[in-house]
């Protein structure tokens, strides 16, 4: 992916380089509100970082000039500002994700990589499918093998998130914001504990194994390894 | 801390109190005046009607002689007459048709009244000519045979009547003027001193000495009640005060702590030789170390949000049984892995106005310490009644908190020494005591015979 990120600090932004370079992605980087608003319209991009405080230009209005141009480009909004109503703002200026500072490098990778299948996915989807893993979203039954599975309703909603970004890595507070709907800190981890009981029902007498623990970030769900 | 602002004590004349009774003092004045010019003009006009009259009951007597004894009978009385009045207050004249006088003790016809008949007014002479004379007021009247009488009588005891009253008024003014400027004097002196004594007061708070109240006159005016505002602000501002001092000090050692727990695993590691995994274990270790942290300020930053109130406009209404359903759904899969049942119970229909992120992350920290504390094959129940108004019980079988202690665990990074072993950072009950406040809900724990309960009992709806 080619991603532009605009935020003013050179070395959190050289961190943020190197660990999406080493992801496998293109990085450019932009340290000023007018730079950052002439990269993002000059040239396309997949993906987009944008810190809000940033000198010349706030990201919010790099974001809201882009988006009042036509530009749909995914755009992560970066900030220090971590109230919901900042985080309200954020997503109303035209962000499509509102990640807190500071946070976890996995947990920005997992939200950029999520952000652009986003994009990508826009039909309406019936069913879906991972392996022999199979979910129908109009009867919510789901079957792995042939074989019925019985979901609570939230572990529904938890495998059909896991399906919805099958192959990438979900995180611990993208599970809690998109599944739950709560923007909270849990102070156990509970979300590990939601997994394991929905590993019980579609890992244990399957193989392979479908629900991975990515290490320091959080979770994912594909085929082999 | 700002440098305080000396300021020069307020001059009286300049005071509020002092200008106000000025103002007052000159309206008030120009009314009297004016109210004093009234009863001035009309005294005098009533005096003068009084002369008139009784030169008027003089004339018909005289008229009277004259129809009955005629003109000689008449002069007769005129003459007997004025030689009666000694003190000069009437003047009486009788002239005959040729212009000489015929009778009376003027000596000729006044040239002021000239040909004129009816009311005139004219300045006899004093005897020897000195001084200014009487003024008389007097009525020329035609006889038959072109004949003329003059009655009139001297307005000098009308006058002095009239200064009499005009002095009296004058001292009246005077007085007043003097009372109220004395009076405003000092009341303002007196508002000026209590005044000034507040700023005294207050400037000294400014100056750092926080313990500083105002005294109170004990008269119950509003100075008092001001005052005591005043003392009401500064106690909430104190208290409010020690709490941040509190608060630093813990967050000084709170976060001290495990920072400095940081600093010596990454300085150990970094005298020694050791190998890439030992680095990698450390780096791990540290890095968890700064989630706590972080999770740490993060519950501060929660609790002042909450605190500063400033969250009201995202109230919405909520349906509490929904909120606790959701906290008991979100901590089951929790609960069983320890061995404890977790169930909820809500009466259906409620609702409640609030902010439902900070609501459910209360919710949750009561629920995550209910299970953190309570036993294996032990119960946890999550319960929405109706009281007074909505209140949302947690309610365990664990070991409880005694009684004592019920009060100090609200408090921020207050943790018993019981619980000292098991993670957390001390914040939770701080946190939902913070939310509950921010709802006007009050926050009690007590006995659950055995474990504990804890309620959270939000106002009754009012109104609306």
């Amino acid at each position: 992916m080619r991603i532009l990120v605009i935020e003013d600090d050179s070395e959190a932004a050289a961190y943020m380089a190197k660990g999406l370079k080493e992801a496998g992605h293109v990085v450019d980087h932009a340290a000023t509100g007018t730079d950052g608003l002439f990269m993002a319209t000059s040239e396309r991009w997949d993906a987009m970082i944008v810190d809000r405080m940033l000198p010349g230009l706030d990201g919010l209005a790099i974001i809201q000039a882009i988006r009042a141009a036509g530009n749909t480009t995914p755009v992560l909004v970066l900030s220090a500002l971590g109230k919901v109503d900042d985080r309200v703002r954020g997503l109303k200026a035209g962000g499509d994700d509102y990640l807190v500072k500071p946070y976890a490098f996995a947990e920005l990778l997992a939200r950029i990589e999520a952000l652009s299948r986003r994009v990508s996915a826009t039909q309406p989807e019936t069913r879906l499918r991972v392996e022999d893993l199979e979910m129908d979203l109009l009867a919510r039954t789901v079957s792995r093998g042939g074989q019925d599975i019985d979901l609570q309703p939230r572990e529904f909603r938890l495998l059909e998130y896991l399906m919805r970004h099958a192959g990438q890595v979900v995180t611990r507070t993208m599970l809690l914001e998109n599944v739950w709907e709560y923007h909270f800190d849990p102070q156990t981890n509970l979300i590990d504990v939601h997994i394991s009981r929905l590993r019980q029902k579609v890992d244990k007498d399957f193989e392979p194994a479908l629900i991975h623990t990515v290490r320091g970030a959080g979770y994912t769900l594909r085929a082999g390894r | 801390m700002a440098k305080p602002v000396l300021r020069q004590p307020a001059s009286l004349l300049r005071t509020t109190t002092f200008r106000l009774a000025l103002s007052y003092l000159g309206i008030f004045t120009v009314s009297a005046m004016a109210l004093l010019a009234l009863v001035s003009w009309s005294t005098s006009m009533f005096i003068e009607w009084q002369v008139q009259e009784t030169v008027d009951a003089e004339a018909t007597g005289l008229s009277e002689v004259y129809r009955d004894r005629d003109l000689t009978g008449l002069a007769d009385i005129i003459n007997q007459r004025a030689r009666q009045d000694v003190e000069g207050r009437t003047s009486y004249l009788l002239m005959g048709h040729d212009g000489h006088v015929l009778a009376g003790n003027l000596r000729a016809w006044p040239k002021e009244a000239g040909d004129m008949l009816g009311w005139v007014r004219f300045r006899i002479l004093a005897v020897g000519g000195i001084g200014p004379g009487t003024e008389v007021l007097a009525h020329a009247y035609e006889l038959a045979d072109d004949h003329r009488l003059l009655v009139g009588r001297s307005l000098a005891d009308a006058k002095r009547v009239k200064s009499a009253i005009n002095r009296a008024l004058g001292w009246g003014l005077a007085m007043t003027i003097l009372l109220g400027v004395v009076g405003g004097y000092f009341t303002s002196r007196h508002m000026l001193q209590r005044v000034e004594a507040m700023g005294r007061t207050a400037r000294r708070i400014f100056g750092g000495d926080m313990s500083q109240r105002m005294t109170l006159s004990g008269t119950d005016d509003e100075f008092d009640s001001l005052a005591a505002s005043f003392n009401e602000m500064m106690d909430e501002i104190e208290r409010l005060l020690e709490g941040i001092r509190t608060v630093s000090d813990n967050i000084a050692h709170d976060l001290r702590t495990p920072l400095n727990r940081l600093r010596s695993r990454i300085d150990l590691v970094l005298l020694g030789e050791h190998g890439c995994e030992d680095y990698r274990r450390t780096l791990e270790e540290t890095l968890a170390e700064a989630d706590n942290l972080l999770a740490t300020f993060s519950a501060i930053l929660t609790i002042s949000h909450a605190e500063s109130a400033a969250r009201l406009e995202r109230f919405e209404t909520l349906d509490p049984a929904r909120l606790a359903a959701d906290v008991a759904e979100l901590y089951e899969p929790l609960a069983e892995e320890k061995d404890v049942r977790l169930s909820w119970r809500a009466q259906a229909g409620l609702t409640l106005h609030g902010d439902r992120h900070l609501l459910f992350q209360a919710l949750a920290n009561l629920v995550d310490n209910a299970v953190k504390y309570t036993p294996a094959g032990g119960r946890v129940e999550v319960s929405v009644v109706l009281g007074d108004g909505v209140a949302i019980q947690v309610a365990d079988t664990g070991a409880g908190i005694p009684e004592d202690a019920r009060e100090r665990v609200l408090e921020r990074f207050v943790r018993l020494d019981s619980t000292r072993t098991t993670p957390g950072n001390g914040l939770g009950l701080s946190l939902v005591q913070a939310v509950a406040r921010l709802h006007g809900a009050t926050l009690s724990l007590g006995d659950n015979h055995p474990g504990l309960v804890v309620t959270l009992a939000f106002p009754a709806p009012t109104g609306v």
